[in-house]
Formats: structure tokens, C-alpha cells, sequence
């Protein structure tokens, strides 16, 4: 599009550029002779002035928001330890962050950290000394004052907030000179299940998020009119409070583990486990004589500038192939179903002929993918192009602040047209913006390509912070396209990934190490080649409709279950689900057993239904309707939400009151972030300056010399010429 | 590293070509205009080298003042109708107008901070907010040039900034300060809208490729 003429003509360019540049030089010189005496005098004058150093500024005074000027006060720090506990599908997680403020005075500390994008945060528990308080979850507003009322009297108290699906704020009152506050955070979650193995993802680290600036620049008007359109109907961002955080304040690069972290995990799965991974942290895996599993970080604290993924998988075969948890709360059942549909034979298999594909390949080659971020993306490219065969068609789109298609439409896998995208995908470079609209405009431009399966595949960070805008786009130009993400580097933002495969009904794949590339790209593409189970029905015991997210199952592909969060009040009896294998009915019938103890699927599917209602607030849904409703299933449900928080408050003050100062803890960059330098910002104008000089009082020296000694030598005059070039 | 350490470097090249100007001179023979000669090519060999010093110098000046000429046409254009090229090869787009009314100062911010894209005017810096938005938007550019304006501002100094859509946020200068080019913290994200400014230190340094950075921080205003 408009970034079409950059790039793999940038080296006929840059030599025009350079030509004209010399052509410049050439005229100027002359022109300089002329300029040379006015400019003797800016010469003396910037040479003796030289070094000065301005009164104003303060070497090594650093830039931290204090309030008072030359106040350094220092950063409250955060240890956080993760101990998860994993029944079945259901993970259930404790994270405790202890505050320490090393510095003299009394601070407030405010820690940014990221959770699971499907967590369903119930629980806030205030540790001071041996007094445990427990956290309340109130309306977002109420919930402020009740924290700022606790601030000012000097009482301790904390506060966690939701700021996006996957970014919470935990703001901790009235931490005294050298004192530790620890709070407890707990969460519910399902977790991701994909051929057979069980993935629980702990996310670690924040990729600062990219807001676009204006409308990309794309070339097709049609995109243009999407991206508007998106832009209009949407207006300014809904406002709730203070803007939320978008990007986390980072400690400078080499400062150590600012915030170490811990985790230990148990997996108590009822069958034995074939094998357990952690994919980005040395572990100690120890196996129970049972069926449980114990996994702690060899590290005892470990940088969080990383995600931590674990994966398992159930010993041969014994997979359960359907469960179904119940739990019964205030009269309502509520159960979380999970079928897996038996893997195709051989001869299913064929039966299937698989329809040609027409694949576009979007890629992100944005600054915040700079480093490994970007070898990977373009490693998976690759190994997505090498999956391609003749019968198919695709395309190749790299966007950054603009978005550039290889070639205006897809065209034929053939091994010319292969050669060449590999090539062009070989020169891809991060830098820029991440201007996301322009690229998913291109490449779900709604028009089908009869007899191909239209495929998006979408290899990003997601560093983006306009999500929303982004979803209502996806959601209205799919058609009949699937959107596939593949999460890319060590912190990729997989609420994004998420809920964009979502809304693009296709699958979220997240690779974190160069090492996975092919494995896991061979295994999408292979799942990826035609759905295994069609048109997914669910018969209730009583046979009503039962509200369940989601509302619609999906077509499964290989190896995906499916997985329903349900509730009405009574699910206890028989439920079927059946569905399409190929051309073949399928069904599988299961009767939920109530377990005896609270199983927290109530909180799951509480949360589901938040992201549901959310997700209508995004596809244009009334706020006015949308909030009390969240707000509803929020409260009856304790659970963190964009309208509501938990809130603690100690009941004796400690803290003298009046105005507290406040900092932002830092969180440690994400591993892929190359921990920069400042832009040079110098030009060699001075030098230049000075060496002209200098080879014209030597030129003026050695006319003198020869004028007046006619036997004079050269090395006289070489001398003061030193230091021109 | 000290002046001294550049005139000890490249004097090194100059004496080569100083002493090969010599082997024509020491045969010589007493005749005056012979004996000249070797001067006379030193003094012309040396008031090239100023031309070409002071040329490029001056290069500098023109091209960066050139290129805000033409970007200001261009961006003048382009909020009608989008980003546009300031000239047909360039590989990046202003992004915003800066002034100081007080310095009398209008400067178009381009996208990137590669070197080329510097030589023509201040650049955004990828990946920090976008100048006039929430967050903290930086931008960079050259001490000697754009940005030489820079060691005059204090405190509490108006600066406009305007961006594509042509809305105009005022930020008021809240610091100053000079910091390692390591230290990035400048480049760090912040809660509320605000403006960096970042330029080499010292202003007056007689060599390019300077460790420290002077940095201005404003702080978006209302109204």
C-alpha cells in the first residue's frame, strides 16, 4: 500500500540520494569560501564555550515523577511468589506481592502486573504482621473512595483494579520507612487444551502498548473506509476514570531483578501425567506416587520478563475424553463441560478431501518486535510457507506504521511465486509503529475466493492498545475467512491474540522461543487443514435452552475440545453433545456429578459471561445497558471486572496523614526489549567547522610562508594542518 | 574523549599525503619557482580540505533547513489528505508540528529517528506515545541543528504541539536534565500526557558521538 515504494527499492534510493548529496556538496563548497569569515567568529565563539555545562541542568538528576524538584524518592519494590493449583481443566492461582519500601518516608505503591486474559479474580486478602484482612470487591468508583478515604485517614489499605482483560493495578496505602505489606490475590481459570496436551500459561511481563496515532495509510480506499468507518462509529474512547495504564514503568535495563517471582505449581489431574514441561524456566518436576505433580522454578527468583508456560500431557490414552464439573450456588447449577472428539482414523481422514487454501500471511514487523520477536515471526512464515502446496493460493502483508502486501492479491503456491515471497520475507525488518487496522482491512477485505478456504494467519506481539477498535473490525469483515494469531516473543499480549481469534473463529497458537517455530507452526497448519467436528449442538437435561459461553460452539479443528461454561437452575441429569464428524452424526452423552467441596466453576462461568457482555460493548452494545449488567454477575460472584474492584482497608490507622507521594513500582522490560541506548543526536557540523578553519589558517600560513621564505618547506606548514581530514 | 584524541587520529592521514608531496620537493633545484611549487599545491590541497570541511558543515545547516521547507508543504497538504511524502524518496512522513513561540521555533517532527530521517528534522521516537497524546511522547534531534534551540529553554517555556489531525496540545516545560545515553529512562512510559525532548550534551562539543543526552520534560497543560 502507501509503504510499497520503501523497502526493496530502498537501495536504488539511497543511491540517488547519496548522488544528490555529493551534487550538494560540490555547489555549497563554493558557496562556502564565502561564508567562511562570517562563520570564523560563530567559530571562535562556539569553540570557547565549548564543554560549558548549562545551569539549569543537573547531571544525572533522573526523571522520576516525585512532585518536588531534586527529590529522589525510591521505588517501593514488589516480590512476587505464584503458587497454582491445577484440578482437571481448572487452575486455581494465589499471588502474593510483597511490598517493601526501602525509602524514609511513607509511600503508596502502585504495581502493574498482568494476569491470564480468562483469570477470574475473586479474592484480596491485606497481610499486616499476623493480621489478615479480607478485600471486598465494591463498584469501581466506590471502591476508589473507600481506598482514598483509607489513604488519607493513614490506614493501610489496597486496591486491585482491572485496567484491561489481562492488566491489573494493585495499589498498596500507606507503606511505612522500610516495611513490608503483603497482599494475596487469587484467581480461577480454565485452562487451554490442544492435541492433547494441557498448557497453563502464567504471564510475567507487559509489552508496552503501541496506540496509533491517526488513520493508517492505506492505499485501497476500501480499507481506509473500514478503518473510518471503525473510528467513527466508535467515537472517543469510552471514559471510566483515569486513562488506564497503558504502558508499565520500566527499570532501567542491568538494574537486576527488580521484581523477582517465584512459582511453584501442583497438578493434581486424577490420572497419571506422560509429561510435564515448563517451556521457558528451569524447573524441579517432581512426580507423586499418585497423580500428582509438584513443579517449583530451579531459580528460587526469577526475573519476570518472561511468561511462564507449563504443558502436560496425560500418560497414553488415558485422556479423559469427556468431564463435566458441577457446583450448585444460591440455587443455580453451574457446570463447565469438556468433550474431546475422538481423533479421525486414517480412512475418516481421507474421506475429508481437504479444500485448496488461500492463505494471507500478516506480519508484524513493528519496533516493539525488533530482536528475536521478529527471527521468529519470519522463521514461522517460512515454515507456514513450506506448507503450502500447489493447489493453494497466498499472500504475504508486513505492516508497521503502514501496511505493505507483497503483491496486491493472492496468488498460485507455485515454486517461483514461493521463492520469491521467501526472499522478500527474508528482508523484513522491525520498525515503526503498529498501525494493526490497515493490515486486517487488507487482508479480511471480505470478498471469497470460491472453492478455497480463506485463511488469515496473523503473526503479532499484539502490542497494540486500540484492542477494541481492532475486535469490532475483525468482527464485521470476516465473512467467511478464518483469522488464525500466532503470538510472537517472550510477553505477546494474549488477550489480543485471543479474543481476536476469536471474533476471526480460527485459533490462537503462542510460540515464545525460536525453537518452537516449527513444531508448533507445522502443528497449526496441520490442524488447521479442515474441521473435525462440525455444527456442535448441546441437548440440556430438561431440555430448555440454557444460557452457555460459548453461546455458539465452535467447528472444532484437530485436536481442540470443546469446552462450555453453563448455568440454569438445575443441570443435574444427562446432557448430549453432538455434533458433525465429516459426513458422519457423532454425539457423546454425560451426566455432571456435584463435587463436595466449591469447585469455582460458578466463578468461571461468571467470567465468561463478563467477557461475553463485554464483547457486545466492543461490537457497539450500549454502555448504559452493559454496565449494571456486568456489575450484577460482578458482585454476586466477588469477581474483578472493568466496573468493579476489591478493595481492603485495615481498620486502625498507621500512618500520619496529610499528602502521601506515590510511585509506580517498575516492572522489568520483557526479555525481547533490547535494552537500548538514547538516539544519537549529533551532527560532525562543529567539527567540520573547526577542521575548515584549521585547513584554512594552515592554507593562509603556508601562503605567508611561501610568499616570504622562498626556500620554505613543506613541513612547516604541515604542521598546524593537523586534524583535517 | 578530548579533541585531542580526533587530532591525533586523523592527522595521521594528513601527513601521509603531506609527505607525499615531499619526494617532488627535495630533489630540488635552488630556483625560487620550482621551490614554490610544492607550497603552493599544500596551500590549494589545504584550501580544498576547508572547502570540503566547511561545505559539509554548512550542508548540514542547509539540508535540515531545506527539509522543514518542504515538509512544511507537505504537511500542510496532508491534513487533507493523509500522510504524505515530503519528497518522492523519502522513507518517512512528518508526524507533528512543534513550536516555541517564545524561541520563535517551528519545527515538523518526522516518523523514526534513523539517521537519515534526522538530518531533515526532529524524529518521533517508534514505540513512545504519539506527540499530543496521553503518555509520554518522545522526540529527538539533532544538538547543532533542529534541536539547538534546546539549551535556552527553562522552566514553565510554552511548547505547541500539533498533531496530524490537526489538534494542538500546549505542554509547559517541567525539567531539565542531563542523563547517560544508556539511561533510557527518559524513553520510559508515563501515567500522564507528556512531552520529551532529547538532544546531545554537551551543545558545544567539538566532536560528534557525545555519552550524554540533554533531555526536556513538559508536561501537557489544559487550554
Amino acid at each position: 500500500m502507501a509503504g510499497k515504494s520503501g523497502g526493496y527499492q530502498g537501495g536504488l534510493q539511497s543511491l540517488r540520494a547519496d548522488f544528490i548529496e555529493l551534487l550538494g556538496k560540490a555547489i555549497v563548497s563554493g558557496i562556502a569560501a564565502s561564508v567562511v569569515f562570517g562563520l570564523v567568529a560563530l567559530g571562535l565563539a562556539t569553540s570557547a564555550r565549548a564543554q560549558s555545562k548549562p545551569n539549569d541542568a543537573r547531571t544525572g538528576t533522573l526523571l522520576f515523577r516525585t512532585g518536588e524538584a531534586g527529590a529522589f524518592a525510591p521505588a517501593p519494590k514488589v516480590e512476587t511468589e505464584v503458587t497454582i493449583h491445577v484440578t482437571g481443566i481448572v487452575a486455581r492461582t494465589r499471588v502474593s506481592q510483597t511490598f517493601h519500601n526501602p525509602g524514609e518516608d511513607w509511600v503508596e505503591g502502585v504495581y502493574v502486573f498482568p494476569l491470564p486474559e480468562n483469570a477470574a479474580v475473586d479474592r484480596l486478602r491485606l497481610r499486616i504482621g499476623e493480621r489478615v484482612i479480607e478485600g471486598q470487591v465494591k463498584e469501581k468508583e466506590a471502591a476508589r473512595r473507600i481506598y482514598a478515604e483509607a489513604k488519607r485517614e493513614g490506614k493501610k489499605a489496597a486496591l486491585v483494579e482491572q485496567q484491561r482483560p489481562n492488566l491489573f493495578t494493585n495499589a498498596v496505602a500507606n507503606i511505612g520507612p522500610h516495611e513490608y505489606v503483603r497482599v494475596m490475590i487469587e484467581y480461577q481459570q480454565t485452562l487451554a487444551i490442544d492435541n492433547g496436551e494441557y498448557r497453563l500459561r502464567f504471564p510475567l511481563a507487559i509489552t508496552p502498548r503501541y496506540e496509533p496515532a491517526g488513520a493508517a495509510i492505506p492505499d485501497e480506499p476500501k480499507a481506509i473506509e473500514a478503518y473510518q468507518a471503525t473510528v467513527d462509529s466508535l467515537g472517543a474512547p469510552p471514559a471510566t476514570g483515569p486513562d488506564p495504564v497503558l504502558h508499565p514503568d520500566y527499570a532501567p535495563a542491568g538494574a537486576g531483578a527488580v521484581n523477582p517471582v517465584a512459582i511453584g505449581v501442583v497438578i493434581d489431574f486424577g490420572v497419571p501425567l506422560a509429561k510435564v514441561t515448563s517451556s521457558y524456566h528451569d524447573a524441579w518436576i517432581e512426580k507423586d506416587s499418585g497423580s500428582r505433580t509438584v513443579l517449583y522454578l530451579k531459580k528460587e527468583q526469577e526475573e519476570a520478563d518472561r511468561d511462564f508456560e507449563l504443558v502436560w500431557s496425560p500418560a497414553g490414552g488415558s485422556a479423559p475424553l469427556a468431564a463435566a464439573f458441577l457446583e450448585t450456588r444460591n440455587g443455580t447449577d453451574y457446570a463447565l463441560l469438556l468433550v474431546m472428539p475422538p481423533q479421525p482414523t486414517a480412512q475418516e481422514k481421507a474421506a475429508i478431501a481437504p479444500l485448496p487454501r488461500e492463505t494471507v500471511f500478516v506480519i508484524d514487523t513493528s519496533g516493539s518486535m525488533q530482536g528475536t520477536s521478529i527471527q521468529q515471526a519470519r522463521e514461522a512464515l517460512l515454515t507456514g510457507l513450506s506448507t503450502l502446496t500447489a493447489r493453494d493460493r497466498f499472500n504475504v502483508v508486513e505492516f508497521n506504521s503502514s501496511t505493505r502486501p507483497m503483491w496486491p492479491d493472492a496468488l498460485p503456491a507455485t515454486a517461483e511465486n514461493l521463492q520469491y515471497a521467501r526472499a522478500w520475507v527474508s528482508k523484513l525488518q522491525a520498525n515503526g509503529g503498529t498501525e494493526m487496522a490497515g493490515a486486517l482491512a487488507f487482508a479480511l477485505n471480505g470478498r471469497d475466493t470460491a472453492g478455497y478456504l480463506r485463511q488469515v494467519i496473523f503473526m503479532t506481539d499484539g502490542a497494540v492498545g486500540n484492542e477494541d477498535h481492532l475486535f469490532k473490525l475483525i468482527a464485521q469483515r470476516l465473512g467467511s475467512t478464518r483469522l488464525f494469531t500466532v503470538g510472537i516473543g517472550s510477553a505477546p499480549n494474549s488477550h489480543f491474540m485471543t479474543k481476536a481469534a476469536l471474533f476471526g473463529r480460527g485459533s490462537f497458537t503462542y510460540i515464545g522461543d525460536l525453537r518452537e517455530v516449527e513444531e508448533k507452526m507445522s502443528k497449526l497448519f496441520a490442524k488447521i487443514e479442515s474441521p473435525v467436528l462440525k455444527d456442535v449442538s448441546i441437548r440440556w437435561p430438561d431440555g430448555t435452552p440454557v444460557e452457555t459461553y460459548p453461546a455458539r460452539v465452535p467447528d472444532l479443528y484437530l485436536g481442540e475440545p470443546v469446552v462450555v461454561a453453563a448455568a440454569h437452575a438445575s443441570l443435574k441429569g444427562t446432557i448430549v453433545v453432538s455434533g458433525m464428524r465429516g459426513n458422519q452424526p457423532w454425539s457423546v452423552a454425560l451426566t455432571p456429578t456435584a463435587a463436595e467441596e466449591p469447585t469455582g466453576v460458578g466463578a468461571l462461568w461468571a467470567r465468561a459471561r463478563i467477557a461475553s457482555l463485554m464483547d457486545e460493548l466492543r461490537l457497539g452494545a450500549d454502555e448504559a445497558l452493559i454496565r449494571p449488567a456486568v456489575v450484577k454477575v460482578a458482585l454476586e460472584h466477588h469477581l474483578v471486572s472493568r466496573y468493579t474492584s476489591l478493595v481492603a482497608v485495615d481498620v486502625t490507622p498507621t500512618a500520619p496523614g496529610g499528602e502521601k507521594r506515590s510511585a509506580l513500582v517498575k516492572t522489568s522490560a520483557p526479555r525481547s526489549m533490547i535494552a537500548g541506548e538514547l538516539p544519537q543526536t549529533d551532527t560532525a557540523f562543529t567539527l567540520q567547522i573547526l577542521l575548515g578553519l584549521l585547513a584554512l589558517a594552515a592554507a593562509g600560513v603556508g601562503a605567508l610562508i611561501g610568499r616570504s621564505i622562498p626556500a620554505g618547506g613543506g613541513e612547516h606548514a604541515a604542521q598546524p594542518a593537523e586534524g583535517a581530514r | 574523549m578530548s579533541a585531542w584524541h580526533v587530532n591525533g587520529t586523523s592527522s595521521y592521514a594528513l601527513r601521509g599525503r603531506a609527505y607525499g608531496t615531499e619526494p617532488s620537493a627535495t630533489p630540488g633545484r635552488p630556483v625560487r619557482n620550482s621551490r614554490r611549487a610544492p607550497v603552493v599545491a599544500l596551500v590549494l590541497l589545504l584550501v580544498a580540505l576547508a572547502g570540503w570541511q566547511l561545505g559539509g558543515a554548512v550542508w548540514i545547516q542547509a539540508k535540515a533547513a531545506l527539509a522543514q521547507r518542504l515538509i512544511a508543504s507537505s504537511w500542510s497538504g496532508m491534513q487533507e489528505d493523509g500522510a504524505k511524502r515530503p519528497w518522492p524518496w523519502a522513507d518517512t512522513h512528518p508526524v507533528a508540528r512543534l513550536t516555541v513561540p517564545s524561541r520563535h521555533v517551528e519545527l515538523f517532527v518526522l516518523a523514526g529517528t534513523s539517521g537519515r530521517s534526522l538530518a531533515f528534522g526532529p524524529g518521533h521516537v517508534d514505540g513512545t506515545a504519539a506527540p499530543g497524546s496521553e503518555g509520554n511522547s518522545v522526540i529527538v534531534a539533532h544538538r547543532d541543528t533542529h534541536f539547538a534551540f534546546l539549551r535556552d529553554l527553562h522552566e514553565n517555556e510554552e511548547i505547541l504541539v500539533e498533531d496530524a489531525r490537526g489538534r494542538v496540545s500546549r505542554y509547559l516545560v517541567r525539567e531539565v536534565a542531563v542523563v547517560d545515553k544508556h539511561d533510557t529512562r527518559p524513553l520510559d512510559p508515563a501515567d500522564s500526557p507528556q512531552l520529551t525532548l532529547i538532544t546531545c550534551w554537551p551543545f558545544d562539543a567539538v566532536q560528534p558521538g557525545t555519552d550524554q543526552r540533554y533531555v526536556v520534560i513538559a508536561d501537557r497543560t489544559r487550554g
